[in-house]
């Protein structure tokens, strides 16, 4: 392990411009990521999550145009400023995608084998013929059986699971130091879902990669994580290792997360737990704490001034409540 | 229980045409549910299990090849036309996908109007007072009557759809997967509507799902589905504590846990393989081919469903052993192992 | 006046030269009875084959008819006659259609084979074949105009159908025990008539081209009522020596056509993201700076 992390994202804000609106899904966050380390960045629809790992990588739809600042450095590169060819470059060979829907990431006209092959031969500059070898490698890697059978398969011939597979292995095939999952499991069934996360976990290990998870299923954060960041609104509420967030939730917002989760020990027919309303749309950045309106401490001056996100009673963690904060320190 | 089951379902079978010439998909296959007045049953499997098609025949909206569905005795199989309708309107159905259930083009108002019309509320006066005891029961404020559809949010629009079927005034829901396309902070909202819901109304519910934890919580009885199949089923704290069938067994497994200092030490479980393809289910026990427990018997014949205790089946041969948890240690074992 | 917001909107993104020609045929067309200056049939030897003029600002034809008459009350034939053909057509095509995409089965077998069979014919000869057996006439024009037509329209209602009544919400009204005719007059035919309207604004063009051709084959409209094919196969003859009797009508025509397939593709091709115009960036830039910065987490 390094010391330097391999990603690190310094007070990141994300301005999406389109004909019809302007929209700041990501509003001043920061985050690190070490080599051979699993983070976490959980949140629900219109948190800016997923926005915050694809923008800087120039891969937001066409039509919209991005307005990035802060500072985002990938091996103590600045990925903010470089121009579209050089990120090009980087992505599929420094960072490899892995996306939620295996059955849209793939061609379906193409046989696998092909598939994983081109990414190869893109990336590391190898003959046709080494690429081959090697995608032969990665299906193997990823666990699939009869492997040589599968290259000249099409997708549609294979199931969720296996696609998925296949996707990581696209993903692998240049060989690259940063893996962005998104949402890779959701589109799974659950029995599936744990073999696809053991697979991600074991790769990560083997390949040393860094890896970023992004994901709005605790369970998925709780296996595969090392840290996690829960973003609510396009900002961090609370930040910290999975050990200590996820069995002693700080933020109200992690709270709910965590608390809508059922557990055994819920009696049969009780009520269950949640937030009430509605998470709000992105759109202009909120002023003060975007959660106020759902919160159950809220007091007047959480909508004054935006919550900074600052170490609570556990150093390792950062929280972004003032009214939490306060209490734990005066006690 | 000695009241009579509100719905029943019998031997129903329902069968696609197999993209391969000349053959069968049997997405539901033989399967057999009660539902009892104001209960909540659960109906979990994974994809391709047959379970949304089940939902789906029961209401209509898929040909059943055989089998029948009993709505308060009368079999609606032997309806037609307007009787069909009048009396299957009593079953109702809500849609996994709020955004796509509701007609972009109504307004709240509109959408629930519609539906007591069909339902033949006559005067506008009753209609308008229905409607907005109807948005009161869901709970969501009069305001949003004349809001168009569109505008309102997943969780909005999943109660606007359960407010239509509520007026036509159903004695069953089957509810499709009701709270996946929501977010997780919001899930809580539209099941706690569905406990009400019950509780005040005494609707029965059949919850199809595949999200455990979410069904034990919910519902008093579980079946649980593969293939097409019934393969255990009983009350939720039998099935959860004591699953006898080993498909129960790896499905709880499967299941992740919040905490991570238990979540990441957990050396199984893996589900072997992936599920068969439907169209050629393997023969005998269908979930042979993915069990650590199979023996050669059990791709003879289909295994009889067992009585573990009264109102808890599993059609296992092991069943008996799974139930008084000899073979549990044996099911894990096998799992845990890389 | 807020109800005509989004047709203006929608109106904006249609290109700007086709909307004027077409605005200008349809108005001009609609008015012709009031606005021609002189009536088309009067004819007169003595002024035949005369140019522009303070008269006759177009000149005359070789029967000494008004040009510019002519040519707007071709309009307004040609608006009528397409405008019959188009409705005759889509009616037909919109409840064999919707009915093979409400039933499917054995029904939308047998429907959408007669479409094939019809689509498989050139519309023209079918068209020429009927007129052959009944006679040229008016109303033979357009019925055996809207013969060949409507399979096409008819293929289009039963796709539009058979999307529509697979959407979860009309599943929700089949399990509220909707009646088939609330499902089908409340909910499909509206959503089909949409669809299939928008691809007769991009026919239309193709139809006047195919009343232009029946007329100047002399199967079409007869004269004396003005049509733009009939003038110039009128003035054929005269091509060397006035060609202006044949630019005329050739020119009107050919604008009429292009205009209603540019507006028909731009209908067609609405569908991509408009990117940023510079004005509309200048705008979103201002906007995100008011939002200004707060402090963040650093």
């Amino acid at each position: 392990m390094h010391d330097e992390p391999l990603l690190e994202v310094r007070n990141l804000t994300v301005n999406l411009l389109t004909a019809k609106s302007a929209v700041r899904p990501v509003d001043g966050v920061s985050y690190s990521v070490r080599q051979g380390e699993c983070l976490a960045i959980v949140g629900e629809s219109g948190s800016g999550k997923t926005v915050m790992n694809f923008a800087p990588l120039g891969l937001m739809p066409t039509g919209v145009t991005t307005m990035l600042s802060g500072s985002v450095k990938l091996e103590g590169r600045e990925l903010i400023g470089l121009p579209e060819a050089e990120i090009q470059k980087l992505r599929g060979k420094s960072v490899g995608f892995i996306f939620q829907d295996p059955m849209s990431a793939l061609n379906p006209v193409r046989r696998i084998g092909r598939q994983i092959a081109e990414m190869a031969e893109l990336h590391l500059d190898v003959t046709p013929r080494a690429a081959e070898a090697r995608a032969l490698e990665l299906v193997k890697l990823v666990g699939i059986s009869d492997p040589v059978a599968r290259l000249r398969q099409y997708p549609h011939e294979l199931s969720g699971g296996l696609r998925q597979r296949i996707v990581i292995a696209i993903a692998l095939a240049g060989e690259p130091k940063l893996l962005i999952a998104d949402e890779p499991t959701t589109a799974l069934d659950v029995t599936v879902q744990a073999q696809i996360l053991r697979l991600l976990k074991d790769v990560q290990r083997r390949l040393n990669m860094a890896m970023v998870l992004i994901t709005h299923d605790m369970g998925v954060v709780a296996g595969a994580a090392d840290n996690i960041v829960v973003m609510y609104a396009a900002r961090a509420a609370e930040c910290g290792p999975v050990d200590k967030v996820l069995v002693s939730p700080r933020h109200p917002y992690t709270q709910g997360l965590i608390n809508a989760i059922p557990r055994r020990e819920d009696p049969i027919g009780s009520e269950f737990r949640g937030l009430p309303g509605i998470p709000p749309t992105l759109g202009a950045p909120i002023k003060g704490c975007a959660l106020a309106p759902r919160c159950e401490l809220a007091v007047p001056a959480c909508s004054n001034s935006r919550p900074p996100l600052v170490r609570s009673d556990d150093s390792a963690v950062l929280v972004a409540c003032p009214v939490v904060n306060q209490g734990k320190a005066a006690a | 229980m000695t009241q009579a089951p509100v719905l029943k379902v019998e031997n129903l079978q329902t069968r696609f045409k197999s993209v391969q010439r000349g053959k069968f998909v049997h997405a539901v296959d033989d399967v057999s549910i009660e539902l009892y007045p104001g209960e909540i049953v659960g109906l979990v499997g994974e994809s391709g299990c047959g379970k949304s098609t089940l939902g789906r025949t029961i209401v209509g909206l898929e040909k059943a090849s055989s089998g029948r569905v009993l709505l308060d005795g009368v079999d609606l199989s032997a309806l037609s036309g307007a009787a069909l309708r009048d009396s299957r309107r009593a079953l109702q159905y809500v849609f996994q996908d709020p955004y796509s259930s509701l007609n972009d083009r109504q307004t709240v108002g509109e959408a629930i109007d519609e539906a007591l019309v069909i339902a033949g509320t006559r005067s506008p006066e009753e209609r308008d007072r229905r409607t907005k005891e109807l948005l009161d029961q869901v709970g969501l404020a009069s305001a949003v009557r004349d809001r168009h559809t569109r505008e309102l949010s997943g969780g909005q629009r999943q109660r606007v759809a359960i407010a239509r079927s509520l007026a036509v005034n159903p004695r069953v829901l089957i509810c499709d997967e009701p709270v996946s396309a929501l977010d997780l902070s919001i899930r809580a909202q539209v099941m706690n509507l569905f406990l009400r819901l019950q509780k005040d109304l005494g609707v029965a519910c059949l919850f199809i799902a595949h999200d455990l934890a979410l069904v034990r919580q919910a519902a008093s009885r579980v079946y649980v589905m593969y293939l097409g199949r019934i393969v255990e089923h009983g009350s939720s704290k039998e099935l959860y504590d004591r699953p006898s069938h080993p498909y129960s067994q790896m499905l709880l497994a499967s299941a992740p846990e919040v905490d991570p200092r238990i979540e990441k030490h957990r050396r199984g479980p893996l589900m072997i393989g992936e599920v068969p393809s439907p169209t050629n289910p393997p023969s005998g026990c269908r979930f042979r081919t993915r069990c650590p427990l199979a023996v050669d018997d059990c791709a003879k014949a289909l295994p009889p469903s067992r009585v573990l205790s009264p109102g808890h089946t599993a059609a296992c041969t092991f069943a008996a052993d799974l139930h008084r948890g000899n073979r549990t240690a044996l099911v894990q074992q096998e799992m845990s192992a890389p | 006046m807020n109800m005509l917001n989004p047709i203006f909107a929608r109106l904006n993104k249609m290109p700007r030269a086709a909307l004027i020609t077409i605005g200008l045929f349809v108005a001009l067309g609609t008015f012709a009875p009031w606005l021609a200056p002189q009536d088309p049939s009067t004819q007169s030897l003595l002024d035949a084959g005369l140019g522009p003029s303070a008269a006759h600002w177009l000149g005359t034809d070789h029967l000494g008819r008004d040009t510019f008459s002519r040519l707007i009350i071709a309009a307004n034939t040609s608006l009528v006659s397409v405008g019959s053909v188009l409705g005759v057509a889509m009616t037909i095509g919109i409840l064999l259609g919707t009915i093979a995409g409400y039933h499917r089965g054995w029904v939308d077998d047998l429907l959408m084979r007669v479409v094939d069979v019809g689509l498989s014919i050139p519309s023209l000869i079918i068209s020429l074949a009927v007129i052959g057996i009944v006679g040229p006439g008016y109303w033979t024009m357009v019925l055996a105009l809207a013969l060949a037509w409507w399979p096409m329209s008819g293929r289009i209602s039963r796709a539009v159908a058979v999307s529509i009544m697979s959407k979860p919400h009309i599943e929700a009204l089949r399990v509220l025990g909707a009646s088939p005719w609330r499902i089908y007059f409340g909910h499909l035919l509206p959503g089909t008539i949409g669809a299939v309207m928008v691809y007769a604004t991009a026919d239309a063009g193709t139809a006047a081209l195919a009343v232009a051709t029946l007329s100047f084959l002399g199967l079409g409209i007869q004269p004396p009522t003005p049509e733009w094919g009939q003038m110039l196969v009128d003035a054929l003859p005269y091509l060397e020596s006035d060609p202006r009797q044949v630019l005329l009508p050739g020119l009107a025509l050919t604008a009429a056509v292009i205009g209603f397939n540019t507006l028909g593709e731009s209908i067609a091709l609405n569908r991509i993201p408009k990117p940023l115009t510079r004005r509309m960036l200048a705008i979103r830039r201002a906007e995100v700076a008011s939002w200004g910065k707060e402090n963040s987490d650093a």
